[in-house]
Order: structure tokens, then C-alpha cells, then sequence
């Protein structure tokens, strides 16, 4: 049985199974059995650590469920109202979105900036793409405890180096004029490998033939790149840029462990407040309510992607 | 990347699979059912594997005498503790006690509910006293046996009646205070001198009114570097503006009440009174008007200014900072001196099916922890266990021995189940008040946006 | 979140093609002229060099004495010279070598489990008619869009109530449903020619026989990438094992770092001992199967992250 056996599909019509008609019922009823067994694993966990959370979840937003198990009783749309009129949700989903804009617009553009650079094909291919990937590969808190000690206002490397130039840094995550910055820096060290890579293999997919026929047409290297890399990129730029801002929106990990949503909450992001109010604060209830409503904005972008990738594929 | 790894030439065929995909029955539907349902188990033997190896992890599954104990003291607190129970394991028969350490504050508190509610909690653990009213009714912690105590020699009478207060929650004997820690005023010994504020037996000189406290504190502010008297460091540390707060507001007599489904309780002028009082020792002339906790801490350890407001628990760094400087109550300038205080106490997390012998020694743990406290006053803390204080040892413990006195005017937070150490009433007090530190808003304003979030706390049904 | 928190994209599309790996683009054709070429060497290097100087940083201050770390002026290279008294300590008396354990133990169980339960998953919906079958599909389909990190509250609860907590398989349960693995699992099934299974169903052989010895290994490609893809992502997950787990004993190396602090106050050194200390495995595996793993997140990473 090798593979040039599969070389041409045979055309659907004369599958052989589709000739059997003799035993076609019986072959459904055990197919019948057999898929749902095979799914049967998957789906076990599917529904009890997927869906049965997330109606489960909503269930919890009528309640006043506490992290002690007691107060379960329901209590309609408390959680909700208090939610959306609880001043802390709105100034850690405006930090959400802030974190969002602010690391999605470098995640993209540096991210494509390092990869056509890399493609130009210069020695050290190994070591360009080991820099910039590396750091995706780590931890968060790993990345959390280097960076913290890179902006150590007096020890870290950052302010030392300031400092060979007369300039006094900053507490970089202590002072609210640079916490947010800060943290954006090292999410953008950290994550813009995965970046880079979609963007490199896009790059390297572009036929040579458009570039050769460009240069015979007189046009130089900005022109090229104007007119046909960057059109040539625009799905994956598309699909970078979703994907990018659904992970900034779920930011939660390196704040946390570099801010701890501070100072002054200046940096706290919706996950994080969930966190605070869930398990600090005990009130699981009004936690999941928060969840929701954030939930809600996750879908809007996500629709809106898919809006697009359809419109788009229309066109194509 | 997915199509170049199919086998070859799959590419030209289509992606979708076709509908009525031959589905060969070779065995029969009968066999298919069995052989189905082993590979179902052949997969559910694998997750098996795995669960073999998470029964060996829980805390019952260790022996009686290897104790989890959970604390949230680093710094030269961590180190005393450390030494302590090192003290203890060194003893005859004694439990091996590990101990875990996690960042002060909500992180810790986050963590210890958590594993209280999922019942694999620690053995023991630390936690603040104010907040055990607030943690306890939920079922979170279990109750300590007093006979049991009794048996290792420790006794109700043998705390302070203001502490054992806090020790018992509805009834129940749920924690076993180590020590109270109280907000007191530090002062620079040498500026003092100079200033001529000290008394024959060199401690400073009593006030009892906030003029002669004012004036005592420009006397200071005359021969400190800073020109500062008094530093006190409140930006950003709710914590610290609450202790300061609560200090002088229980001096002028004023109380506060949380309760549930109520409103809070307090005497609105008495709250102004005490804000005018703050502002005026932070007004620029007496103390800095815009410290955080850390400039005021390195004014004070440099010798800049001639005295601080803080924790006890700063004495350790103080001291090793060498600067010369000695500790006394913060001044009853309004009548009764009041100290702001917490304490650290042992509690014994939720368990489902705790090991009566383990109990039983960490019982006998605590109880020695409580009879060599005397190391744990050099820490700067009060012990609770009244022999270690009546003792002559602790007497000649300076700067200790000048504000244990303080013990009997010691002033908790009002419980609630968001009030004591690090909890949402100090953060909520310092995002509030920071303004009218900062004279951004009048007192009154800042006081009453506070009020009105614990308000909105206080309509919430208690989660515990 | 890794495999707990799939994202809304569809696989097929735009999956890149095999091309990010080791193959060099030198021989490519944009090769301007050679100043334009010098410049962006240059750029790379100091970019690259940008990129490495906060790990190095962090190796550097792991071999010096707790004292030269904290030193003021900071001093790149300590006159004392370095040691690795940081390491010895951090490993003799740390939790740090239990906390990897943990994360071996947890992540090759979630991986274990998300591809044998995934890829039975993804047969039965590529090859087996069923009924519900497209109903089910649908439903896998759309639950990608559901973000796993909203559920810390309700799973958590969920945990509690099965009393999972602290224990190993709360870390491991909730990673194991990976919608999108099961979805590219299922289009790489569908690819492979169906004859050579039928040929074998003809013969008398059971389903599971045909993709345990036909479909399975023409799969390896596809496995091994989405093995390395769950595994990093459950090696590296902080949010569900830090929420479920608070045992110190039971924590993975990234939550066991977090929450633990030493009781002897902060020490520089010896925390960036044991942060190079949890990098070191990824990092070793990463050089030792560069392409693979690039190819592996590429693949799987757009369904995954």
C-alpha cells in the first residue's frame, strides 16, 4: 500500500462502499455507535470542563455564590447591575482595551518590520530567528522575573544604562506614567516571535515570479515592497492582527506578576479584576457577572473578524 | 504546512470529506461494540496512569508528624520564625514543620481561602487577627481545641483580655494570637537630645495636647537634616493612611461600626477633626507633605528627620540601619492614648478529614512557638503570651519593653468581612483619602466617597 | 491558557505552509543592493542583540553573590568573579526541582491525553457518518470562540465540587479539551487518501486497527506538531494551574516561581537562578529541535494561542 495508491481520488460516485447497499443500515447503526464512542472521551471533557462551566458560569452570574460555598441563593440581576455601574469594571476594561491598542499596533507592525529583514536572506538565519522566537518559548513568570529585574529602578539594567547618559529612570512599574509601557515592552519582547513567524512563512511564500516581473518593469526595493509584499501579507496581517488583539484582551499573566494591577490599579486589567473580585474579594458570583460582560466584548471581535475573513473570501 | 506533511498527492483531492464516506463494518456491529468500548477504556487506562500519580500529592497522605505551615513573614520576620521553628524541632519528639512563605497581603490571603475551600489546606497558618472575624463564618477555618492547649500549658488567662477578644469568633476558639503589632512613633534619640525633648530617664517627653505635640515636633524638625519632625509615608499604602487615621480617631473618641446590610457607623465630625489633625502634621512645616512608605522609611533610617510614624515592625531595619532611635506610643494627645494594632495569629485552615494526631502537634507546635515569643519581640512585635512579657527578660528588651504598655489600648479594625490587614477597607480608605492627603478634596468629600463604596460592601450579603 | 483558551480562527485557511522552516531564504531573490544589505545587518544585529540582553542579563546576575547583584553601582562584570553559589542554593534548598517534576509530570499528561482523546475525536468526525456528526462539528467549532480564562470562576467551583483542588488532576483535566487540535486533527484526517484504509477494511481489519496502524503513522507529522504545541502550552500555562493549584508542593514551575517568596526577603541572584533554571528546558529542547517546533507552533499555534 504505498502512497501513489492515493495519488487521485477516486471520484465520489464510485466509492465502492456506496455500492453496497446490502448491510447499509447495520454499517449506520454501528457507525452511529462507533463515532459517538470515539468521541465519547473528548467529549466527556469537552462537556464538563468547557460547557458545562460556561452555562455553569452564567448560572453563578444570578447568584451570590461565594468562595466558601455558602450565599448561593439567587439574586437575579444584582451582579449584573452592580457590574455595570461598579466604576472598577469600566476603568479595567478601558486598561484592557488601552493594553490592547497599545501592544497589538508593535506586535504587528515590529513583528513584520523583523521578518522581512530576516528574509532578505543575510547569514545567521539560525541565529535571527533564535533571538526573536526564543522568548515566546518562555514562562511567563519567567519572562515576569527577568524583566522585573531589568527595570529595578535602582539595580536593573535599564536605569543603569540611563544612567551612563546622566538620565535618572524612572520606577518603571511603580510610577503610573510608566507601568503600562513597561508591561507592553516586555509583551511585546515576549510574544512577538509567534508573530514573526506567521509574517516569515507569508513572506516566503510570496511566488518569486512577482518580484522578477516588478524588477523588469524598473521597480526598485521600496516600490516592491509597497506593491507587492505588503498586499501579498495583508491576509496574514488580517489574521495577526485578530489573533493579536484576542490575546492582549485575555492580558492577564505577566501584569499580574510585574504590577499586580498597580500602582493604582492604572494597569489592572479585566481578567485581573475578575480574579480580585472572585477570589481576593470571595464574591465568585459577581465575578462570573464580570466575566460575562467581558465575554461579550471577546465575541463582538471575534464576529467581526469572521465578518471579515467571509467578506474577504467572497472577494477571493 | 499541514498539506505538505498528508501523504503524497492528497493535495489534488478535495479537502472536504464527501458525503457518504464508506464506513466498512468487516466485524459486525456486535463486535464493534466491545472492541469500541476497549478502546474507550484503552484511553480511560491512560488517564488512569495519570491518576495513580495524583493520590500520593494530598496532605493527608503525609505522616502525622510532617507539618504544612503557611505564613506570609519575610524580611527579618521570616528569619526570626525560621529560627523559631528551628528552635522547636530541636526539642524532644518534635513534628518536622515545613514552612511556606507567599507575598503579603491579598496574595496570600487569595491563596489561603482557596485552599481552605478546596479543603487540602495547610496544617496551620498565619493570619491577621482583624481578619478572622471576617474569614472564619464561612467555614474556612477550624476551631482549636483549648484543652488540648491546656495540656501543652497554654491558657486563656495567659493573653491580654483585649487580644483574647479577637481570638474568639462566635464563640469559637479560632485563633491563637503570636503577638499584637501596634502602629507607635519612632524617635531619633540623638535630634531628640539635642532638641532638648527628652526627659531625665531619656525617653521623650509625655504631651497630652496637640499644641505641646506640635511644638515637640518642631523642636525636632529644628535639629533634623530634613528640618522635618514627623515622617509619615502614606502614598500608596492605604494600609498605612488607616493605621495613622485610626490611631487619632480612637483617640478623639470616635468608633466605627460595619454592619452587614446596614449603614457604617461613625461620628462625622470626629472624622474632620482627626483629617485636620493628619493635614496639619503633614503640612510642610512639621512633616513632608508628600512621603510614600519608602522616603519616609529612608528619611528616618538616615537620620533626616526626627520622628516616624510606622509599625513596630520596623524596628529590625532601624536597628540594623544604626540609627540611634527609641519607640514609644504614639501620644494620647486627645485623651486616652490609642494604639492601632493587628495581630498575627495561628488559625488552622479548613481541612475535610484533618489527622487527629497531626492536630494534636500542632497544637503542641503553637505552644511552643507562644512560650519562645520572646524571640519573636525582637522583631519589635508584643508578644500576646502575657508570661513571655511579665517576664523580666522582655523588660530588659529596649526599645520593646517602652511601648508594651501599649497592649492595653489596642484598637482592631472594626470586623467585616473586608476589613483587617491588607484587606479592600484599607485599599478602598487609600484610594479615597490619598486625595485628601494630597489636598486634592476636603475631608469631608473624601471621607464620604469612601463611605459610600464600603456602604455599597456593606448592602452585599457577607460571602462567608 | 494554551490548549484551554482556543481562539475563533478557522484552520484551513491560512495555515502557513511548510516553508518557515530551516530552509534559508539566502538563495532568495530580493537581494538588494549591498549597502541596503549592510544596513539591515546591522539593524538585525542590534535588534537581536536587544532581544538577548534581558536573559543575559538575568544569566549574568545568577552567578554573582547575593551581594554583588544588589551592589550599587551596578557592575556588569562582578570583581569578586562569578559562582554558583545562587544555583546550589536555589537546587539544594528550593522547591525548584519539584516544581519541574510537576511540570513534567502535568504537561506530558495534558499532552498524553489532549492527542489520544483529540485524535479519536478527529477520526470519528473525519471518517465515521454518525448522527449528530455535523451537529457536533458545529458545536466544536463554535466553542473555540469561547475564551478559557472566563471560566476560572465556574471551573474552579467545578473543581471544588469534585474535589480537585491541589491535586494533579485538576492541574491536567481542564487542559485537555483542545477544540482546534481536534479540528486540525480531523482536516489532516481528512486528507489522507481513503483507500488505503479501505483496502485494509476489505481485509477484515477493525476501525481502530486501521488508525492505529494506517492512519496514525502517515499522522506523525501532524501529532508531533501538535504534541510540541500542547505541551509548551501546558509547560508554560499560568493562569489555571496558579488558581487551582495552592500547595506548594503540588505547583508547576511557573506558579511555584510566582507565588513562593523566600523568607529571607528578596534575593536577586537566587531569583534569577531559578528563573534561568525554568527557561533552561525549553530553551535546550527549543535548540536541539528548532524546526520542529517552529513547524509544530506554526501549524497548530494559529488555532491555539
Amino acid at each position: 500500500m504505498t502512497t501513489a495508491d492515493g495519488l487521485a481520488a477516486p471520484p465520489r460516485g464510485v466509492r465502492p462502499a456506496d455500492h453496497l447497499s446490502v448491510g447499509r443500515s447495520r454499517r449506520r447503526r454501528a457507525d452511529n455507535l462507533r463515532g459517538w464512542l470515539y468521541c465519547a472521551p473528548f467529549l466527556l471533557a469537552f462537556g464538563l470542563f468547557l460547557i458545562w462551566p460556561t452555562f455553569y458560569g452564567l448560572w453563578m452570574s444570578f447568584t451570590g455564590t461565594s468562595l466558601a460555598g455558602t450565599n448561593t441563593q439567587f439574586v437575579g440581576l444584582d451582579n449584573w447591575t452592580e457590574a455595570l455601574g461598579d466604576p472598577q469594571v469600566w476603568s479595567s476594561l478601558v486598561n484592557t482595551a488601552w493594553f490592547t491598542l497599545l501592544s497589538t499596533i508593535p506586535l504587528v507592525l515590529v513583528a513584520m518590520f523583523l521578518a522581512v529583514l530576516v528574509n532578505i536572506g543575510l547569514p545567521g538565519q539560525w541565529f535571527w530567528r533564535l533571538s526573536f522566537f526564543m522568548p515566546f518559548l518562555l514562562a511567563s513568570t519567567v519572562v515576569s522575573q527577568f524583566w522585573n529585574w531589568m527595570y529595578n529602578p535602582q539595580l536593573g539594567l535599564i536605569n543603569t544604562f540611563l544612567g551612563w547618559f546622566g538620565i535618572t529612570g524612572p520606577a518603571w512599574l511603580q510610577d503610573p506614567n510608566t507601568a503600562m509601557i513597561a508591561v507592553v515592552i516586555t509583551t511585546v519582547w515576549w510574544t512577538i516571535g509567534f508573530n514573526f513567524l506567521l509574517y516569515l512563512a507569508a513572506l516566503q511564500n510570496i511566488p518569486d515570479q512577482l518580484y522578477e516581473a516588478a524588477s523588469l518593469d524598473g521597480a526598485g526595493g521600496w516600490r516592491k515592497f509597497l506593491s507587492i509584499t505588503l498586499p501579498q501579507l495583508a491576509p496574514t496581517t488580517v489574521l495577526v492582527l485578530v489573533l493579536q488583539m484576542l490575546a492582549s484582551l485575555k492580558v492577564f499573566d505577566q501584569i499580574y506578576q510585574m504590577t499586580g494591577g498597580g500602582p493604582g490599579g492604572t494597569t489592572r486589567p479585566v481578567l485581573l479584576y475578575i480574579y480580585e473580585v472572585g477570589f481576593t474579594g470571595y464574591r465568585l458570583g459577581y465575578a462570573s457577572a464580570i466575566s460575562y460582560i467581558f465575554f461579550f466584548m471577546i465575541i463582538i471581535v471575534s464576529i467581526a473578524y469572521m465578518v471579515i475573513a467571509s467578506r474577504r473570501s467572497v472577494k477571493a | 504546512m499541514m498539506h505538505d506533511s498528508s501523504p503524497a498527492g492528497t493535495r489534488g483531492s478535495r479537502s472536504a470529506p464527501p458525503d457518504g464516506r464508506p464506513a466498512r463494518d468487516p466485524g459486525g456491529g456486535t463486535f464493534l461494540g466491545r472492541r469500541a468500548l476497549m478502546q474507550g477504556a484503552g484511553a480511560l487506562g491512560a488517564l488512569g496512569a495519570v491518576g495513580a500519580l495524583s493520590s500520593c500529592a494530598g496532605s493527608s497522605a503525609r505522616a502525622a508528624d510532617d507539618i504544612a505551615f503557611w505564613h506570609l513573614l519575610s524580611g527579618p520576620d521570616g528569619v526570626t520564625m525560621g529560627e523559631m521553628l528551628d528552635g522547636y524541632m530541636a526539642t524532644d519528639g518534635a513534628a518536622s514543620v515545613t514552612q511556606t512563605v507567599l507575598a503579603w497581603g491579598a496574595p496570600y490571603y487569595t491563596k489561603l481561602a482557596m485552599a481552605s475551600a478546596g479543603g487540602r489546606a495547610p496544617d496551620l497558618a498565619v493570619m491577621h487577627a482583624a481578619r478572622v472575624p471576617g474569614y472564619a463564618p464561612g467555614g474556612l477555618l477550624d476551631e482549636w481545641d483549648l484543652d488540648l492547649l491546656g495540656e501543652f500549658g497554654i491558657r486563656q488567662e495567659d493573653f491580654p483580655e483585649l487580644i483574647w477578644e479577637k481570638m474568639v469568633v462566635d464563640g469559637k476558639l479560632t485563633a491563637i494570637a503570636l503577638d499584637s503589632h501596634p502602629f507607635v512613633l519612632y524617635y531619633n534619640t540623638e535630634i531628640a537630645e539635642a532638641a532638648g525633648v527628652l526627659g531625665d530617664d531619656g525617653l521623650i517627653l509625655p504631651t497630652d495636647n496637640p499644641e505641646d505635640f506640635r511644638a515637640l515636633a518642631l523642636e525636632l524638625g529644628g535639629k533634623a537634616p530634613s528640618g522635618y519632625g514627623l515622617s509619615f509615608g502614606y502614598l500608596g499604602d492605604g494600609s498605612n493612611q488607616w493605621r495613622m487615621f485610626s490611631t487619632y480617631y480612637t483617640q478623639l473618641g470616635g468608633t466605627i461600626e460595619l454592619p452587614v446590610g446596614g449603614k457604617m457607623v461613625y461620628q462625622e465630625e470626629l472624622v474632620v477633626e482627626t483629617a485636620e489633625w493628619i493635614l496639619s502634621l503633614i503640612d510642610g512645616e512639621v512633616g513632608n507633605p508628600g512621603h510614600d512608605g519608602g522616603t519616609a522609611i529612608s528619611e528616618f533610617a538616615t537620620g533626616g528627620s526626627g520622628a516616624f510614624y510606622g509599625g513596630v515592625w520596623e524596628s529590625g531595619n532601624y536597628k540594623s540601619q544604626g540609627v540611634p532611635f527609641d519607640m514609644t506610643m504614639v501620644p494620647g494627645v486627645f485623651g486616652e492614648p490609642a494604639a492601632y494594632a493587628d495581630s498575627h495569629a495561628f488559625v488552622l485552615p479548613h481541612q475535610m478529614s484533618p489527622d487527629p494526631e497531626r492536630r494534636r502537634n500542632v497544637h503542641a507546635v503553637v505552644a511552643e512557638l507562644l512560650k519562645n515569643s520572646i524571640s519573636w519581640a525582637a522583631a519589635g512585635h508584643i508578644p500576646a503570651y502575657s508570661p513571655v512579657v511579665e517576664d523580666p527578660a522582655y523588660a530588659e528588651l529596649v526599645p520593646q519593653s517602652h511601648y508594651a504598655d501599649a497592649v492595653d489600648h489596642l484598637v482592631y479594625d472594626p470586623p467585616a468581612w473586608f476589613s483587617g490587614s491588607g484587606s479592600d477597607f484599607h485599599t478602598y480608605f487609600g484610594n479615597d483619602m490619598q486625595n485628601v492627603w494630597a489636598r486634592r478634596v476636603d475631608p469631608l468629600t473624601g471621607w464620604n466617597d469612601f463611605v459610600a463604596r464600603i456602604n455599597a460592601l456593606l448592602l452585599k450579603p457577607t460571602p462567608m | 491558557m494554551s490548549a484551554a483558551n482556543p481562539t475563533t480562527v478557522t484552520l484551513t485557511p491560512v495555515v502557513p505552509r511548510a516553508a518557515v522552516t530551516a530552509r534559508t531564504a539566502s538563495s532568495k531573490r530580493r537581494r538588494g543592493p549591498a549597502p541596503a544589505r549592510i544596513a539591515a545587518f546591522v539593524i538585525l544585529a542590534v535588534l537581536a542583540t536587544a532581544w538577548l540582553v534581558p536573559v543575559l542579563w538575568a544569566v549574568l546576575t545568577s552567578f554573582k553573590t547575593e551581594a554583588e547583584a544588589a551592589a550599587m553601582p551596578v557592575t556588569i562584570v562582578p570583581d569578586g568573579g562569578f559562582t554558583v553559589a545562587a544555583y546550589v542554593k536555589v537546587l539544594s534548598e528550593g522547591l525548584v526541582p519539584r516544581w519541574a517534576w510537576n511540570s513534567f509530570i502535568t504537561s506530558a499528561a495534558v499532552t498524553l491525553i489532549t492527542v489520544t482523546i483529540s485524535a479519536l475525536a478527529g477520526y470519528a468526525l473525519s471518517r465515521l457518518r454518525f448522527a449528530g456528526r455535523t451537529m457536533l462539528i458545529t458545536l466544536i467549532v463554535a466553542s473555540i470562540m469561547i475564551p478559557g480564562q472566563i471560566l476560572i470562576v465556574p471551573l474552579f467551583h467545578l473543581m471544588l465540587n469534585l474535589n480537585m483542588v491541589d491535586t494533579y488532576w485538576g492541574i491536567i483535566l481542564p487542559q485537555v479539551v483542545a477544540a482546534p487540535m481536534v479540528f486540525i486533527l480531523k482536516k489532516f484526517f481528512d486528507q489522507i487518501p481513503f483507500e488505503l484504509e479501505e483496502a485494509a477494511l476489505m481485509d477484515g481489519a477493525s476501525r481502530f486497527r486501521i488508525l492505529r496502524s494506517i492512519v496514525l503513522p502517515l499522522s506523525k507529522p501532524i501529532l508531533g506538531a501538535v504534541s510540541i504545541f500542547v505541551f509548551i502550552g501546558a509547560w508554560n500555562n499560568f493562569l489555571w494551574p496558579f488558581i487551582v493549584v495552592n500547595d506548594s508542593n503540588l505547583m508547576t514551575l511557573p506558579t511555584g516561581l510566582q507565588t513562593v517568596i523566600s523568607a529571607y526577603g528578596i534575593q536577586y541572584a537566587q531569583n534569577m537562578a531559578q528563573a534561568v533554571l525554568a527557561a533552561l528546558p525549553l530553551i535546550i529542547v527549543f535548540m536541539f529541535f528548532q524546526r520542529q517546533i517552529i513547524k509544530g507552533i506554526a501549524t497548530t499555534g494559529i488555532a491555539g494561542t
